[in-house]
């Protein structure tokens, strides 16, 4: 992956020998800058085909905004308003620019920064992928450590049939099969609607179980299979296993103590890989149960056209996808002295 | 004596590191456990292309309103209606070929494209490699299902432009998927026969590299029908996908989602039947992996 032919890219100090010594003395920070230095172009890449996507759509925020009936001289004059008249690229570097003195400029629609937008939305969202990870991580390491105590015994077997069975599963028919049996049949908990936390812990937490769940529940099968499938792969492979047997510790011990340990590795960049992808995921599930999140915002930002409130929420997606992958790669870094001193 | 140029491997050679150690019983456990799965999607594949033909089904639109909401096993309509008096059955099957069709569609042009973008990458290395694998990075950083969305708004919904968007997110896993492979072949010896022998690139491309990373990408290809055909259920259910009277599985749990509590069955039909193809390519897929080693 890493092309060892790059020279870090770290400025150069006047004498040389204390540049060398700095950069080698810490090597996490060298692959920190490493790491940062890729992202920029990623990010820029990201904000890019963003405004370039969205230049293809037809119609703008001022023709939607005033509807079919309007004038070309009422949308010319909001065009010029909105600052939609100038060209594309303009556009885009007049975003940028604010962008990185964090201004995201003002929502085309409703006028209000985006900043304030997204801090009414944000929240929601993140509750919402946090639950979902709460719960799939709380059941899914259980489950992967007791079908690697016995692998290929009845509870693996089964455990792993169904978490085939779950990733198979779309989240959005999960979450209607959720809303089905826990709404309708049931009626334990609200279909719809989002409580905001501060009109109480307890209905705020009612409303996002079944969302978190509809997200968690497939999340808890991958992450069960991975588990469980690293698990075996170290019982049955390392030495380290074989020495922690012979000195007699317990079946259970060496499960988790030294194969989890090791396995907790694989699993956090998994987790971390993941994050992209489900806060991308988070946008239909946030439509099903209509919880304002930045999910909902973006989509109801591409139907009116709101560029700028688009672009802010694409930056965040792809933000955190690469900041999860960065703190992933550091993670390894600092908890794998191996890789710490490799890494060039 | 002649010089023979090294034969080209043709045949996918598993490492032997690789692959488990099977004995008969096993073997014959994952033999059914690929059988059975793929025979599941023959059906399925079978049924949707032809089973409104063979069945003699009513078309999946334009139904009498008079005879919507019928129970499922009334005369004429298995399943039963829809609110529009469609034929639920029909509009699974004709739902199912056109999810079938993209994804299938998705995951060729997908391996063709990003296989070879992939292959090309790994095998030149350097600058080209660079540059290839950054673009892709930033695919793979854009939130796939806004790509998806946007692409869907900008050309208006259609077969075409799902197939469209859909591969567009295809391309970067598969080609990361191939650049891995050809990696990890490039220090083979039969690589270095190759060289030695003064095959031309584009041939070591051919006849050497890709017989033996096909069977990587076909599995990750069987996994990759699973993606696509969720995905694009979530483009028919936010209404972007296949246009509305049309059914597709995905629209018609949308439809169902309308009236979920009167009618629940209207939601767990395209459920189902979205449940058993996506397990039965996931099942495959594993399968195969476990047959063929590797990741």
């Amino acid at each position: 992956m890493t092309t060892a032919t790059t020279t870090p890219r770290v400025p150069v100090d006047r004498d040389p020998r204390v540049s060398l010594t700095r950069m080698t003395g810490s090597p996490v920070l060298r692959l920190v800058v490493k790491r940062l230095l890729m992202a920029i172009p990623i990010m820029l890449g990201v904000t890019i085909l963003t405004y370039w996507v969205l230049s293809l759509i037809p119609g703008n925020a001022a023709q939607q905004l005033l509807g079919p009936e309007a004038t070309p001289e009422d949308i010319a004059q909001l065009e010029e308003q909105l600052g939609l008249n100038r060209s594309g690229v303009a556009r885009y570097f007049d975003w940028l620019g604010g962008a990185l003195t964090g201004d995201l400029g003002n929502s085309m629609v409703s006028r209000q920064p985006v900043s304030d937008v997204l801090g009414d939305r944000l929240p929601v969202t993140v509750e919402l992928v946090v639950l979902a990870f709460v719960v799939s991580l709380v059941l899914a390491i259980p489950v992967a450590l007791a079908a690697a105590h016995r692998p290929n015994g009845l509870f693996d077997r089964i455990s792993m049939f169904v978490s085939t069975a779950g990733l198979s599963v779309a989240n959005y028919v999960l979450a209607l099969v959720l809303v089905l049996v826990f709404a309708v049949q049931l009626g334990v908990l609200p279909a719809i609607g989002y409580t905001p936390l501060s009109d109480g812990v307890g209905d705020n937490l009612r409303g996002m179980i079944l969302p978190s769940a509809a997200i968690g529940i497939p999340l808890f099968c991958f992450y069960a299979r991975f588990l469980r499938g690293d698990l075996v792969d170290q019982l049955q492979q390392e030495e380290y296993i074989t020495t922690a047997r012979a000195k007699g510790i317990g079946p259970w011990q060496v499960l988790l103590r030294h194969a989890f340990r090791n396995s907790s590795f694989g699993l956090i960049t998994v987790v971390g890989l993941n994050l992209g992808a489900l806060i991308g995921g988070t946008v239909i599930i946030e439509q099903i149960f209509s919880l304002p999140g930045i999910g909902q915002l973006l989509l109801q930002a591409i139907n009116t056209r709101d560029v700028v409130v688009v672009q802010a929420v694409v930056v965040i997606f792809a933000l955190v996808a690469v900041v999860a992958n960065l703190v992933v790669d550091l993670l390894y870094a600092v908890l794998d002295p191996r890789i710490r001193h490799d890494s060039r | 004596m002649t010089v023979v140029e090294p034969a080209p491997s043709a045949a996918y050679v598993p490492e032997l590191d690789q692959v488990e150690e099977v004995g008969p019983r096993r073997r014959r456990v994952r033999n059914l456990g690929t059988w059975i799965p793929a025979g599941m999607i023959a059906l399925i594949v079978f049924a949707c292309f032809l089973g409104p033909l063979v069945l003699g089904l009513p078309r999946p639109i334009g139904g009498n309103i008079l005879e919507s909401y019928l129970p499922a096993g009334s005369p004429g309509h298995l399943l039963g209606t829809d609110p529009n008096g469609n034929d639920i059955l029909s509009r699974l099957l004709n739902g199912g070929r056109a999810s079938l069709l993209i994804a299938f569609t998705v995951n060729v042009l997908g391996l063709l494209i990003g296989g070879t973008l992939g292959a090309v990458s790994g095998y030149l290395g350097g600058a080209v490699d660079t540059v290839i694998m950054r673009v892709l990075d930033v695919l793979i950083a854009f939130p796939s299902l806004v790509l998806t969305l946007a692409v869907a708004q900008a050309l208006g919904p259609s077969m075409t432009n799902t197939i469209l968007a859909l591969t567009f997110f295809s391309i970067p896993a598969v080609a990361r998927v191939a650049r891995s492979a050809v990696l990890r072949l490039r220090s083979m010896p039969f690589m270095a026969a190759a060289e030695l022998a003064g095959t031309p690139g584009w041939r070591v491309l051919l006849r050497h590299l890709a017989p033996n990373i096909v069977p990587q990408l076909i599995t990750f290809a069987m996994l990759g029908m699973g993606i696509v055909i969720i995905i694009e259920g979530a483009l028919s259910f936010l209404g972007l996908g296949i246009p509305a009277p049309n059914p597709s599985w995905g629209n018609m749990v949308a439809e169902g989602q309308l009236s979920l509590s009167a009618t629940p069955m209207l939601v767990v039909w395209p459920s189902v039947a979205l449940l058993l193809t996506v397990l039965s390519f996931n099942l495959l897929g594993e399968n195969l992996r476990a047959r063929w080693g590797g990741r």
